[in-house]
């Protein structure tokens, strides 16, 4: 069983890892606001204490505040982006290698999702999670610049810093009244803007099958149509926003003249001094700032949140059960005894030691029930399936998978050179599995030959290809116990028979299950059992079954 | 334009330009007006510290509360105008900027399905997707946010240096001060930044291409116990990753913190110089405060202009990859465009070489009557599929003719050719959209009744009917998962909709293994009757069906005839029908 995680322990675990970079990005950061509120009460201490009475070594002096005010500002700034962007970025790299750790682990995930769900909780969300870092020095020291600004109002004159701070209230409750629903229709606009580059996408990616049927008129006329449809959207939203921002604009100013005349006033009767008057003034444009940061904020904590849990979801995912028992098999044979999983119904099934049988399921996912069960992703329910004697449920995942090798159909290529991807486990009959699946054909056409790279998930090869230099892998990896499905369900004729030929080779004496509806496979065979409705329901050589068994002739020899 | 290989071509600075202004030709009043609303909002912003400065003299003067109303009332009055033309400035850029987005990303996509197959199948659909999406996106994000933002700012920053001026010349020049700092910064920062941001992009791209290949691969991963050895690979990618996001941080840090420096060199001088006018009398205490608060109005609009300066960069970069596109010259069209007389195809002394030398089609003559149905047989490499795809006019032959109906491929638009002679290959492709819009894509006015009856052709009328919502159930990308059979269901009813009097199918039933294949091979079978079709056959019960088969070898035809006559003739091709029979003879 794993761990169980909830978001707010992702987020937890994630402040604890980065706690001394979290505290000191707080100080940081806080030192960095309280520097830019400070800058406009210098520049009014400067007016008062020197320019006003032109004393000039008041104006060094408080010239070399601003100086240090200025350094205070700049270096808090630096240092905080880099303590925080470090401790992001290192936060998520535990996060990733957690998750990268979770998902390919021997014993597998119970619930297989989707690869490219949990690809972006590995990239988006590990990320999004690791961003609360960022979240909690921004609120500190808003709040913290916020302080300052009152502090100093206050001591200039109680009636102005009340006057400020009542006053930025509305501000900012107007502003967020305003600003919610606009928030709302703003992402609704860009869903519907990205929707028209998702269109983009797909057309063009299926460009040539567009182009085959002369479609792309149409498929013009459609993009079209959806790129009218985001313009207006995106008309709109525009408009939202000017009004938005307008708005905006206008309460931010309104509140900002009338504090200036408030303290205009209050310097006339000679209750504030200029210096005063300006700093108020530099104050009241200043505090908008930090007070919109704290309820961004709560968006930024909100988006963090769902990372993570995103994130918890991932890493709490129960692994498939395993057993204790190490393998150490001395003959390779499998037994499937009494087995019911799936659509299998009391399915019995040996394959001798060094045997290679044919299993031709006559309803696929028969055969691919049989895989599942050896390749441990699909629990009996009833019965049993031994390797070497030994119960496959009882074996650790790693033992296991070492003992009995399952060939996926689509198998996934790594982005490596042809021959890396090859030769994955070491000490395999390479150089024989690469002449056996006709795989040389496929070097000798590649520019670099066996050092050519395959590209992403093996696009640089066509689909027969990248299912040789599959079942090369498969083969190479000199498994005890091999399992294949369909392994040449997109290579040509001729290749087939060279294959059914070359597998046998490089298997002698090893034990193959090979699951396929192929003639000429199942004729390399030495034995073909029958699946129909979860069980055999016939065994023999592939030539008796072809003469004898009317639906083995229907769906295998057609 | 610079085509670098066989990519797609890269367009210019100076082509980029000409897009540009032709987008800005085209709404020119819409620019004037969102120009001069811009102009008069900043105008009018700057007011508010010339005010502030009025009010501090009047204070210093000795003048009472009373005197404030003047100001008060100008402050207000300086709020809303202000507020009401950056909205209507916000609405009329947009009125330029997303039009412009709209009609560049439509004309993209225009050019690009309107490219001939031949580059596409040179230059890849990667790269394709790549414009009509990222750079699309890097070139609207700067149409929409940071192109009006940047204008803005640096408006503000040269009407403050006249407002600095205005109140006297010598506020302005102190302001200057800061001027060759800046300079400086960003002339090192344009050149730092974007090799440093590139490498950012690139660690982070293996990362997310390590992260793809171990967790889309996990099954396999786990299969052959490559667990570890996968984790230690995104580790390691992850760690270059974040030694690359730290180094551009730094960059980033150093450029502000050098900004920060000049703020504060240009509000010291500016104080400075208030200091000496105040005391020589030239100036007052106001307009000492003016120009301060007018100086530190610039901080952010610097910030922003310096700071964006990449961003535009790279919208620039974008633009020039979509101009590219768009700009690529049309195919030719024909002197005289002539219409096929009949469905029939016709190869004389073709010859085709995708490098030279290496000759993949050797001089076929062949020769198919009006509804015929040839397959094509052969070993990988034998040429049936370069063929092929001669004969749909996808490539141009390097010797010889290709007809259809009489007519030289040549003498045909690509719109005449496209309607004549279809295409289906082995790549499945499923519209993300609903099942209808999928099918309507050959034929978008057919009705329901009709897509109905071409999947019933198909054999799809089964599971179709049993999809969550019918005909209207989501699939493709994002939807409902298909089958790689039920998929090249769809691409086969898709040609009966498209209805050409010529077929090409080459090797349109490969991908669905063994029994997905006998139902494809029958749904092919059902939707060529009555067309002239050339079918590459990944089986040989495809070839025994056929009227004629054409068997090839290194680029030439070596035997053809009907199935029976092969046979009775004891070649190759009987030799080839033993071994695929033997297996499967009762």
């Amino acid at each position: 069983m794993s761990h169980q995680w909830t978001s707010g322990s992702v987020l937890r675990h994630v402040l604890r890892g980065q706690r001394r970079r979290a505290v000191l990005g707080t100080v940081l950061a806080s030192g960095h606001q309280i520097g830019e509120a400070l800058v406009p009460v210098m520049v009014g201490v400067v007016i008062d204490k020197a320019i006003a009475t032109g004393d000039v070594s008041a104006l060094v002096l408080w010239l070399a505040v601003l100086a240090g005010v200025f350094a205070c500002l700049s270096y808090s700034y630096r240092f905080y982006a880099r303590v925080a962007v470090r401790g992001v970025e290192e936060a998520a790299h535990d996060l990733r290698t957690r998750i990268a750790r979770q998902v390919l682990d021997p014993r597998g995930v119970a619930e297989d999702r989707l690869p490219g769900a949990v690809l972006r909780v590995a990239t988006t969300d590990a990320t999004g999670a690791a961003r609360i870092l960022r979240v909690i020095p921004a609120v500190a020291s808003a709040f913290g610049a916020l302080g300052v600004a009152v502090v100093t109002l206050m001591w200039t004159s109680v009636t102005l810093g009340i006057l400020v701070v009542v006053g930025a209230i509305p501000v900012l409750a107007l502003m967020q009244v305003l600003g919610r629903p606009l928030e709302k229709r703003l992402h609704a606009e860009q869903d519907a803007a990205s929707a028209s580059a998702g269109v983009a996408a797909d057309l063009v990616s299926g460009l040539r099958v567009l182009k085959g049927v002369g479609a792309e008129a149409a498929a013009g006329d459609r993009y079209r149509r959806m790129s009218r449809a985001s313009l207006t959207a995106a008309m709109r939203s525009a408009r939202f926003e000017a009004g938005f921002q307008g708005v905006a604009t206008l309460i931010t100013g309104v509140f900002v003249a009338v504090v200036a005349v408030v303290a205009g006033r209050m310097a006339a009767d000679r209750a504030i001094s200029v210096g005063a008057l300006i700093a108020t003034v530099g104050l009241a444009q200043f505090l908008i700032g930090p007070l919109q940061n704290i309820t961004a904020q709560s968006a930024a904590f909100a988006h963090a949140r769902a990372s993570a849990r995103r994130v918890a979801e991932t890493l709490s995912a129960p692994h498939r059960p395993e057993g204790e028992g190490d393998y150490g098999g001395a003959r390779h044979d499998v037994v499937l005894d009494g087995l019911s999983a799936g659509p299998l119904k009391g399915l019995d099934l040996t394959v001798g030691h060094g045997e290679l049988v044919g299993v031709a399921a006559l309803d696929p996912a028969d055969g691919a029930a049989v895989l599942g069960v050896l390749a441990g992703e699909l629990a009996p329910d009833e019965g049993r399936a031994l390797v070497g004697g030994r119960d496959l449920a009882g074996l650790r995942a790693a033992e296991a998978r070492a003992a009995v090798l399952v060939a996926a159909h689509d198998a996934d290529l790594f982005d490596e050179s042809l021959l890396a991807n090859v030769a994955l486990r070491p000490g395999g009959p390479v150089e024989e599995a690469i002449a056996a699946t006709a795989t040389d054909d496929v070097i000798g056409a590649l520019p670099d030959g066996r050092d050519t790279r395959v590209g992403e998930q093996g696009h640089a090869l066509s689909g027969g290809q990248r299912q040789r230099v599959a079942l090369a892998r498969a083969l190479a990896s000199g498994a005890p116990v091999l399992a294949l499905d369909e392994p040449t369900s997109a290579v040509d004729t001729v290749t087939e028979a060279r294959i059914a030929l070359g597998l046998r080779e490089v298997r002698e004496g090893r034990t193959t299950l090979l699951v396929t509806t192929s003639p000429t496979l199942l004729a390399a065979c030495d034995r073909v059992v029958v699946l129909a409705r979860g069980r055999v329901d016939a065994q023999g050589a592939h030539a008796e079954l072809a003469a004898n068994h009317e639906e083995y002739r229907m769906k295998v020899v057609g | 334009m610079s085509a670098q290989g066989n990519l797609l071509p890269v367009a210019t600075g100076r082509e980029s330009w000409r897009t540009l202004r032709a987008l800005a030709r085209a709404r020119r009043w819409p620019l004037i007006a969102a120009v001069a609303a811009l102009v008069a909002g900043s105008l009018l912003a700057m007011l508010t510290p010339l005010v502030l400065g009025r009010i501090v003299d009047l204070v210093a003067a000795g003048k009472g509360a009373a005197a404030m109303t003047g100001p008060a009332a100008a402050l207000v009055a300086v709020a809303i105008g202000a507020a009401f033309l950056k909205a209507l400035g916000q609405v009329l850029v947009a009125r330029v900027g997303e039009p412009s987005v709209a009609e560049l990303r439509e004309k993209a996509l225009e050019r690009a399905l309107d490219l001939d197959l031949e580059t596409v199948e040179a230059a890849g659909t990667g790269d394709l997707v790549s414009r009509v999406t990222e750079d699309m996106q890097l070139v609207a994000e700067v149409a929409r946010d940071i192109l009006a933002y940047f204008a803005i700012s640096l408006l503000t920053i040269a009407l403050t240096v006249v407002g600095l001026g205005a109140l006297d010349w010598r506020f302005a020049l102190a302001g200057l001060c800061a001027v060759p700092i800046q300079a400086l910064t960003a002339r090192w920062y344009l050149k730092a930044a974007p090799e440093v941001y590139a490498a950012e992009r690139v660690a982070r791209g293996a990362l997310a291409q390590r992260q793809l290949d171990s967790i889309g691969g996990a099954r396999t991963v786990r299969a052959f116990g490559l667990g570890e050895r996968h984790l230690a690979g995104v580790a390691e990618a992850s760690r270059a990753a974040i030694g690359l996001a730290m180094r551009a941080v730094r960059t980033q840090t150093r450029f502000y913190g050098r900004l920060n420096g000049a703020e504060f060199v240009g509000l010291t001088a500016i104080l400075i110089v208030g200091f000496l006018m105040v005391r020589a009398d030239i100036a007052s205490i106001g307009e000492a405060t003016a120009a301060a608060l007018l100086f530190i109005r610039l901080f952010d609009p610097i910030n922003i202009v310096l700071g964006l300066l990449d961003d535009i960069q790279q919208g620039g970069a974008g633009l020039a990859r979509l101009a590219g596109v768009i700009d690529m010259p049309r195919r030719p069209a024909p002197e005289h465009p002539r219409e096929p007389a009949s469905a029939a195809v016709e190869t004389e002394g073709v010859t085709f070489a995708y490098r030279p030398g290496h000759v993949v089609v050797d001089g076929v003559d062949l020769s198919v009557a009006p509804g015929e149905r040839v397959a094509l047989v052969g070993a990988s490499g034998a040429g049936k599929t370069t063929l092929v795809k001669l004969i749909g006019g996808v490539h141009a032959t390097g010797g010889g003719a290709v007809r259809l109906g009489g007519v030289p491929l040549e003498d045909l638009d690509q719109a005449t050719l496209r309607r004549t002679v279809a295409l289906v290959s082995q790549e499945v492709h499923v519209f993300a959209g609903t099942v209808a819009d999928d099918l309507r894509l050959a034929a978008p006015e057919a009705t329901e009744e009709r897509l109905w009856e071409v999947l019933t052709m198909v054999g799809a009328d089964g599971w179709a009917t049993a999809l969550p919502h019918g005909l209207a159930t989501v699939v493709g990308e994002g939807g409902h998962r298909l089958t790689p059979t039920q998929g090249q269901q769809l691409a086969l009813a898709r040609l009966a909709l498209a209805d050409p009097p010529i077929a090409v199918l080459d090797e349109a039933t490969a991908e669905a293994g063994s029994a997905g294949s006998r139902e494809l091979e029958a749904a092919a079978a059902r939707v060529l009757r009555g067309r002239t079709s050339l079918v590459v056959a990944h089986r040989l019960s495809q070839a025994a069906d056929s009227d004629r088969v054409v068997v090839m070898a290194g680029g030439r035809v070596v035997e053809q005839g009907p199935h029976e006559e092969l046979i009775a003739a004891g070649g190759g091709y009987a030799r080839l029908w033993e071994a695929w029979r033997a297996h499967r003879a009762e």
